[in-house]
C-alpha cells in the first residue's frame, strides 16, 4: 500500500481512534448482564439497525479490495453488487423476523441459539458453532492484519518501527478494539458500528463525487476506458475480463449467502421491537447502496485515469483507492475516507471477535449440555482469547489466514444459510438435514477452497471444477441440494413435533 | 400453495445451479443464470408466505423474477455488450441502472407495503415463551 503518512491523516486517525475508545469507555457502564453483553440488552432502533449491519457486513473489502478487484477484472466485479438490490428484503423475509421472534420466545442470543430452538438438537447448533468459530478466526486474522497495514501506512510506523511496524500496528488496532470490545461488548460494538458505519457512507459518497468529477462523469470515464489500448472496451464488459462462471458465481454467493452471515444475522437479535422490522430492508439497503458507491466509483475511475495518463499503471491492483484518494481527493475528504476505511476494518472485527466469544462461551458447550456460570466474566475473557488467538495465528500463518479469510464468507454462507433460510420457513426440514447441510457446506467449501488456493503442497490436485467456478458457488449449491434431499429422503417419518411456540413463531 | 411453489423451484434450482457450476457446457451457463435469479425469489416467497399464500405479493415478485432473470438473460445475449446507451455499454447500464434500482425499490416497497405483525399475534407469542419458561 502507498504510504499514506501525512500530518492530518494522523490526526485523523488519532481521533478516530480516540472517539471509539471514548464509545467504549461510555459503553462499559452499560454493560451489566449477558445480555448487555451479547445482543446490546436488545434496544436497537431500525435505522440503527440497518446502519450497523451494514458496518457489520462491508469489510475493509469494499473500500480497498473492490476497486482493486474492478482494476483487475472490469466490471465483472460488480456482480458481487448486483444482489443488493434485493438482500435487504430476502433477509427480512426469510431470516430477521423468524430469529426476532424466536428472540421473543426464547434466550436467543446467537445464531446457534436459534438453531437449537428450532430444531431442537445439540449436534446441529454444536455444527453451526464450530463451522462459526473456524470461520471466525480466519475473517478476524484477515481483519486484524489489514488493520495493522493501515496503521503502519497512515502512521508512518514503518519509520519508528522498522521490522515491527505491522506488529506494532496490528497491536495499536487490536488494544483498542479489545478496550471497547471486552469492556463494552455488544452495547459497545453496536454504537461504535453506528459511528463508523456513517463514517463509512458519508466517506463513500465524498470520495464517489470525487472519482465522477476527476474522470469527467461516467460517460467520459467509459470512453477513456474504452479507447485505452491497455484496458479496451472488454473491461465495461460483464464477461469481459472474468468467465461467465465466475460473473454468476459472484452474483449467487452474495445474493443468497448473505443469508448465513452470522455477523449481520446476529444483528437482527438486538431489535427493541419486532415491528419495526418493516423498514430494515430500506434503511440496511440504502446503507449497503450507499457505502458501494466508493467501489463503483474508485473501481472505474483509476483505470480511466490511468488509461488518461493521470495515474502510473498500479503495481498492485489494490493500490487503487489508496492512490486515488491521495492525488484526487482534497486531504479533508481523504482524512474522512482513511476514517472509514478504518471504521469498514474495525465494525467487522468487533462483531467477529463477540460471535467468536459467544462460540466458545455458550454455544460450544450448550452443544456438550453445559452451561458456563458467569457468563459476563468468561465471556470478555473469550474475547480477548479469541482476538489474540486469531492475531497469533495471523502472524504465525500470514499466508494460511488470509487464503482461510478470503473464503470465510463463502464457508459461512454454504454452511448457514440453507438451514436458516429454509428451515426457519418450513417445518418439515429435519435436524438431520440441517446438520447435514451445515457439514456439507463447512467441509465442502474448506476443502474446495484450499484445494483451489494452497500453494503449500504442490502434490495436491486442483478441484475438478471448469475455469471460473467458484468453490463457494458449489458449495453453497450443495449445501442446499443437501438439505432438501435429506427431508425429502426422510419424509414425515423424520419430522420432530415442534414446540408450541416454535411452531407459532414460524407461522406468523 | 405459494410455499409450495417456492419449495419445488428451490428443488429444481439447488441441483441445477450445482450442474451448472460444476460442468463445463455453454448451454449450462443460461441455466445457471436461470437458477441464480430464480433462487432468491423462491427463497423471498417461501419466507412471506402464510397459510400457504403471497398476501399480494405474487405480483411484485413475478415482476422481480422477470426483471432479474431478464435481465441477465440479456446481459449474456449481448455480444461485447452491446450497443452504447448514455455513453456507457448498454449491458453495463442494465447492471447500473435495471438491475439494483428497480429490485430495491420493488422490494422494499413491497416488504413495508405487505408487513403483518399484529399485536395479537405478538403477545400469543410473548404468551407462549413464558408459558413454557413456566414450565422449565
Amino acid at each position: 500500500m502507498p504510504i499514506l503518512h501525512r500530518p492530518f491523516l494522523v490526526a485523523t486517525a488519532l481521533l478516530y481512534l480516540l472517539i471509539t475508545l471514548l464509545i467504549g469507555v461510555w459503553a462499559l457502564r452499560r454493560t451489566r448482564t449477558p445480555r448487555d453483553f451479547w445482543v446490546a440488552g436488545r434496544g436497537m432502533g431500525v435505522l440503527m439497525a440497518g446502519i450497523v449491519t451494514m458496518a457489520a457486513a462491508f469489510s475493509g473489502f469494499v473500500f480497498l479490495g473492490g476497486p482493486g478487484l474492478t482494476y483487475r477484472i472490469g466490471v465483472a466485479s460488480l456482480f458481487i453488487n448486483l444482489p443488493i438490490g434485493f438482500t435487504s428484503a430476502l433477509l427480512g423475509w426469510a431470516v430477521a423476523k423468524r430469529l426476532r421472534l424466536l428472540a421473543e420466545v426464547r434466550e436467543v442470543y446467537t445464531i446457534p441459539d436459534a438453531l437449537l430452538c428450532r430444531f431442537g438438537s445439540r449436534t446441529t447448533s454444536g455444527t453451526a458453532a464450530a463451522a462459526i468459530l473456524v470461520g471466525t478466526v480466519s475473517y478476524l486474522g484477515t481483519q486484524l492484519l489489514a488493520l495493522g497495514r493501515l496503521l503502519e501506512s497512515v502512521l508512518g510506523l514503518r519509520e519508528t518501527a522498522g521490522p515491527y511496524s505491522l506488529a506494532v500496528g496490528v497491536a495499536i488496532g487490536l488494544a483498542v478494539l479489545l478496550f471497547y470490545s471486552v469492556g463494552g461488548g455488544m452495547v459497545a460494538g453496536v454504537y461504535t458500528d453506528l459511528f463508523q458505519g456513517t463514517l463509512m457512507m458519508v466517506s463513500a459518497c465524498a470520495v464517489f463525487w470525487y472519482a465522477l468529477k476527476a474522470g469527467g462523469g461516467l460517460s467520459g470515464i467509459a470512453s477513456s476506458i474504452a479507447g485505452s489500448p491497455r484496458f479496451g472496451r472488454q473491461l465495461l464488459e460483464p464477461f469481459g475480463r472474468a468467465p461467465v462462471l465466475t460473473a454468476l458465481g459472484f452474483y449467487f454467493v452474495f445474493g443468497v449467502g448473505v443469508l448465513g452471515q452470522p455477523h449481520m444475522l446476529h444483528k437482527f437479535l438486538m431489535l427493541k421491537d419486532p415491528r419495526r422490522l418493516r423498514w430494515l430492508p430500506l434503511t440496511l439497503g440504502l446503507a449497503q447502496i450507499l457505502c458501494l458507491l466508493i467501489w463503483l466509483g474508485v473501481g472505474l475511475v483509476v483505470p480511466a485515469l490511468v488509461a488518461q495518463g493521470r495515474l502510473p499503471a498500479l503495481a498492485q491492483p489494490d493500490d487503487a483507492a489508496p492512490l486515488f484518494l491521495l492525488h484526487f481527493v482534497p486531504e479533508i475528504v481523504t482524512g474522512l475516507a482513511v476514517a472509514g476505511i478504518l471504521s469498514a476494518i474495525m465494525s467487522t472485527a468487533d462483531g467477529f471477535m463477540n460471535i467468536g466469544s459467544a462460540a466458545l462461551v455458550r454455544d460450544l458447550p450448550k452443544a456438550w449440555g453445559r452451561r458456563v456460570r458467569r457468563e459476563l466474566l468468561w465471556g470478555r475473557l473469550a474475547t480477548v482469547g479469541v482476538a489474540l488467538l486469531a492475531a497469533c495465528l495471523a502472524f504465525l500463518y500470514n499466508d494460511l489466514i488470509a487464503l482461510l479469510g478470503t473464503f470465510a464468507f463463502g464457508t459461512f454462507a454454504a454452511a448457514l444459510a440453507p438451514a436458516l433460510a429454509v428451515g426457519l420457513n418450513w417445518k418439515r426440514v429435519t435436524a438431520t438435514a440441517a446438520t447435514a447441510s451445515i457439514a456439507t457446506g463447512t467441509l465442502l467449501n474448506t476443502g474446495l477452497e484450499f484445494l483451489a488456493k494452497q500453494t503449500f503442497f504442490p502434490s495436491l490436485p486442483k478441484p475438478p471444477l471448469p475455469p471460473g467456478a467458484l468453490p463457494a458457488a458449489v458449495s453453497l449449491a450443495a449445501s442446499f441440494t443437501v438439505l432438501l434431499a435429506v427431508t425429502a429422503w426422510q419424509g414425515r417419518r423424520g419430522e420432530a413435533p415442534l414446540e408450541s411456540d416454535i411452531a407459532a413463531v414460524m407461522e406468523v | 400453495m405459494a410455499d409450495r411453489t417456492a419449495l419445488l423451484l428451490l428443488s429444481l434450482c439447488a441441483p441445477a445451479a450445482l450442474i451448472a457450476f460444476c460442468v463445463d457446457a455453454p448451454v449450462l451457463r443460461w441455466v445457471a443464470a436461470l437458477a441464480v435469479t430464480t433462487f432468491p425469489v423462491a427463497l423471498i416467497a417461501l419466507g412471506a408466505a402464510r397459510g400457504g399464500r403471497l398476501q399480494g405479493l405474487r405480483g411484485p415478485l413475478l415482476i422481480l423474477w422477470i426483471v432479474l432473470a431478464g435481465s441477465f438473460l440479456a446481459l449474456l445475449a449481448l455480444p461485447h455488450g452491446g450497443p452504447d446507451v448514455l455513453g456507457i455499454p448498454l449491458a453495463l447500464a442494465l447492471m447500473l441502472f435495471v438491475l439494483v434500482p428497480v429490485p430495491f425499490v420493488l422490494v422494499c416497497w413491497a416488504y413495508a407495503a405487505r408487513f403483518e405483525m399484529r399485536d395479537e399475534d405478538l403477545e400469543r407469542l410473548r404468551r407462549l415463551g413464558r408459558l413454557r419458561d413456566g414450565k422449565d
